[in-house]
């Protein structure tokens, strides 16, 4: 009889308990009451000069936002609603693009080109907008505000390729003679500025340096021009469509194969073997700083259910990926600003919002590993590349096929050097 | 002018004022007091796509001295901004000289530039002129991407506006610059059209040879419509400059000049009004497609094939302008008159 009026007591006191301890458990998840949103501003050149590149990151954004709110429950219990502009490509559109955010209580936008943000940085860091950008280029970030570069840049790709290539391609004596051919912009640039910084310490001699624009429809002249000069290596920084042009009148002329061709990550995706042809680009060296479709990675199998849902034109194309894993950090750094700030902090919507963002939610990524769809993201102090590290790629039977593991991109301190900027 | 049955004009004073009857300086005071006090009703955004216009529209003022009163064809405009961006930025940038040196200094510099590419406007006219301004944009902008002091492809960081210590930081402080220098060129423009300048653009315009034989010096006027033109593109790249924060090569491309000839024929030729209602049609025309159409196109038409419902706004873009150049072909001023004359008259028809 005393054994059961002690468990009928017992029983009492453990209801008791868990019914007290029921709002502390779902205080833990945070949920959201009706309206209660995390707000991003999105922007591609959906339109204009780059829209080949920037449709399939657009879906990707909207895509990974998608599926964050579907089957994750948002970023720490909140929705992220998402204001999504297409920029055309067009500098004064971006200018208006990044205020509108702002006006909107985004807490944070993103930009797909590094052109993009080269027009946006400015308003930005101005405001103290934090920014995160899928392509970079050093002067984005260098020295280091509030833009943040979701991967390392082109000129990480330069310094990646130079010591891929003399490590397992250059077989001469001597320094290694490289031609650059750059994209009359920040794409360009960065490669333009790592090979400024780095060649003659990696032991690489430059030769020429020629630019071309994104609309370009020969390069025969410069080609020959370069041609005269007998590089060992043709190093391109560009987007596709000029790219193919590069390559196409490169076999024209009898340059390639016999001169390596390396690509920054701009240049080396599905698009380029569609516009030029998988027997033109065969035997292309790229550095991409994301996985390929199809690899066995985590995120992978997610990505291309709603790609082939939602998108499906899109699959096998690498900058959905890039975009796609875009989202995915934006997603993370908003959960780790409402874990560390609190979701009143962040519906404010105002420079003390992003201060926030940036502080508890940039700056806390330590080794999120993005699904593994390209390096982990991590925030270092003084470098605002959330990813540091990038793989080289050659193009085999039209695939874009992965030859090394990640290899880490050293930081850079551009702003050292007299040059930088001029 | 045409005015009110009754009202006539007994003091030359009154027969050259711009304003001429108590209405319109109410409605002037009216418009003044509403687009001073946007900043009360408008965010930063709206704000932006304010600024945005008020330098557009120094611009296209530029171009329609150049091209509406004088005939003297342009396509290299956007390149005359890119000259005065870059003076501003360098000078406030480089050389940490004042606000007001540097903007000064973007007008007279890119009016020195205009010069030198409306030389040969002597010459040559029509279509032949049109293809040396093409010359004009793509060699500035070639000269600002390889020059150094520019920062290149890369750019150049330009720092706020201010003026006597009072820093434009603010959308709302940028929206007070950029509108009251805005008004002060549409004004200047308006003046300039009554003088004998104008007069003398104007004749040059309709027939050339008719307007030398009246002792007009085709060379002189010719070149000075260039330089006044030039030198308001140089007034809108400075502010432009400031408005942003960073310049570089790509916010300027042929593009953008040829966009600013659709504005003022849009608007109205010739005239003062032209180009304000040419500038604020086609820039928020672009804003509302921008914001609204596209998103709306994208996320309403999934099973299209990816991007067409985004290209569709393109579509629409040009298709609108094309309908207006049918329509009204000479432009909206010219259907502002018809509506003023309209209510003046009704209800008769004549």
């Amino acid at each position: 009889m005393k054994n059961k009026r002690f468990l009928i007591v017992a029983a009492v006191i453990c209801l008791a308990l868990v019914v007290a301890i029921m709002p502390l458990g779902s205080a833990c998840a945070p949920k959201a009451k009706p309206g209660q949103v995390l707000k991003v501003g999105m922007t591609t050149p959906t339109t204009g000069a780059a829209a080949e590149k920037g449709s399939p990151m657009g879906h990707a954004n909207l895509d990974a936002i998608e599926y964050v709110n579907a089957e994750l429950g948002g970023a720490g219990g909140y929705p992220i609603e998402v204001s999504w502009l297409d920029s055309g490509y067009d500098a004064a559109k971006v200018a208006t693009i990044v205020k509108r955010f702002m006006d909107e209580k985004c807490l944070v936008f993103t930009t797909a080109s590094s052109a993009e943000m080269t027009w946006a940085m400015e308003i930005a860091n101005r405001a103290e907008f934090p920014g995160l950008a899928s392509f970079t280029a050093p002067s984005i970030y260098r020295p280091p505000k509030h833009i943040y570069g979701q991967m390392p840049d082109y000129g990480d790709d330069w310094t990646a390729f130079a010591n891929y290539y003399l490590k397992n391609i250059w077989k001469g004596s001597g320094k290694p003679k490289m031609a650059l051919h750059l994209l009359n912009n920040s794409t360009g640039y960065g490669a333009r500025d790592a090979a400024k910084a780095m060649a003659e310490k990696l032991g690489i001699e430059i030769i020429s340096t020629d630019e071309h624009t994104a609309t370009t429809i020969s390069e025969m002249e410069s080609l020959t021009r370069i041609k005269t000069k007998n590089p060992d290596v043709l190093y391109i920084s560009s987007t596709p469509k000029p790219t193919a042009v590069i390559i196409k009148n490169a076999r024209d002329l009898g340059m390639f194969p016999g001169v390596t061709v390396g690509l920054g990550h701009a240049s080396i995706t599905k698009a380029l073997v569609d516009i030029a042809g998988a027997d033109i680009v065969e035997g292309v060296y790229g550095v991409f700083p994301t996985v390929n479709w199809g690899d066995n990675v985590p995120g992978m199998a997610k990505m291309t259910e709603y790609c082939q849902k939602l998108h499906s034109k899109d699959y096998g194309n690498m900058d959905y990926i890039t975009s796609w894993a875009q989202s995915l950090i934006v997603a993370e750094i908003l959960k780790l600003a409402v874990k560390n700030a609190g979701y009143d902090v962040l519906a404010k919507g105002d420079v003390e919002s992003w201060r926030a963002i940036e502080t508890q939610g940039i700056q806390k990524l330590k080794d999120f590993k993005v699904g593994g769809l390209h390096g982990p993201a991590s925030y270092t102090v003084g470098d605002n590349r959330l990813s540091k590290s990038v793989r080289v790629f050659q193009i085999k039977k039209g695939a874009i096929t992965p030859i090394t593991d990640w290899v880490d991109a050293p930081m850079v301190k551009y702003e050292e050097f007299p040059w930088f900027g001029k | 002018m045409s005015l009110p049955c009754g009202t006539r004009d007994y003091t030359y004073d009154t027969d050259m004022a711009i304003l001429r009857t108590r209405t319109h300086w109410v409605l002037l005071i009216g418009l003044l007091v509403f687009v001073f006090t946007l900043p009360l009703y408008l965010g930063n955004y709206w704000l932006g796509v304010s600024n945005l216009i008020g330098i557009t529209l120094i611009a296209a003022t530029g171009l329609n001295i150049l091209i509406g009163y004088c005939g003297q064809l342009s396509i290299g405009h956007a390149g005359f901004i890119a000259v005065g961006a870059y003076t501003a930025a360098i000078l406030t940038n480089r050389l940490e000289l004042p606000f007001l040196v540097g903007l000064l200094c973007a007008g007279l510099t890119a009016g020195l530039i205009g010069l030198v590419f409306g030389i040969p406007s002597v010459r040559v006219k029509g279509f032949y002129l049109a293809i040396t301004t093409i010359a004009a944009q793509f060699i500035i902008i070639w000269v600002i991407n390889h020059w150094g002091i520019t920062g290149g492809f890369v750019g150049i960081k330009v720092p706020y506006a201010s003026i006597g210590g009072f820093v434009f930081k603010s959308e709302a402080s940028q929206f007070y610059l950029i509108t009251t220098i805005a008004i002060l060129c549409t004004f200047l423009a308006k003046n300039l059209a009554r003088t004998r300048v104008g007069r003398a653009f104007i004749a040059v315009r309709d027939n050339d040879l008719a307007a030398e034989v009246m002792g007009i010096n085709l060379f002189y006027y010719k070149l000075l419509a260039f330089f006044i033109g030039c030198f308001l593109a140089g007034i809108a790249g400075s502010l432009l400059a400031h408005w942003v924060g960073f310049m570089n090569a790509e916010h300027f491309t042929l593009t953008e000049s040829i966009l600013y000839i659709g504005m003022i024929i849009i608007g109205g030729l010739g005239t003062t009004l032209g180009p304000i209602l040419g500038v604020i049609l086609i820039r928020l025309l672009q804003q509302v497609l921008m914001v609204q159409v596209v998103p709306f196109l994208e996320s309403t038409f999934t099973a299209l094939p990816a991007g067409f419902a985004t290209g569709i706004a393109p579509m629409l873009f040009g298709l609108v302008i094309v309908l207006f150049l049918i329509l009204e072909p000479r432009g909206l001023a010219h259907r502002w008159i018809l509506l003023k004359s309209a209510y003046r008259l009704w209800p008769f028809s004549y």
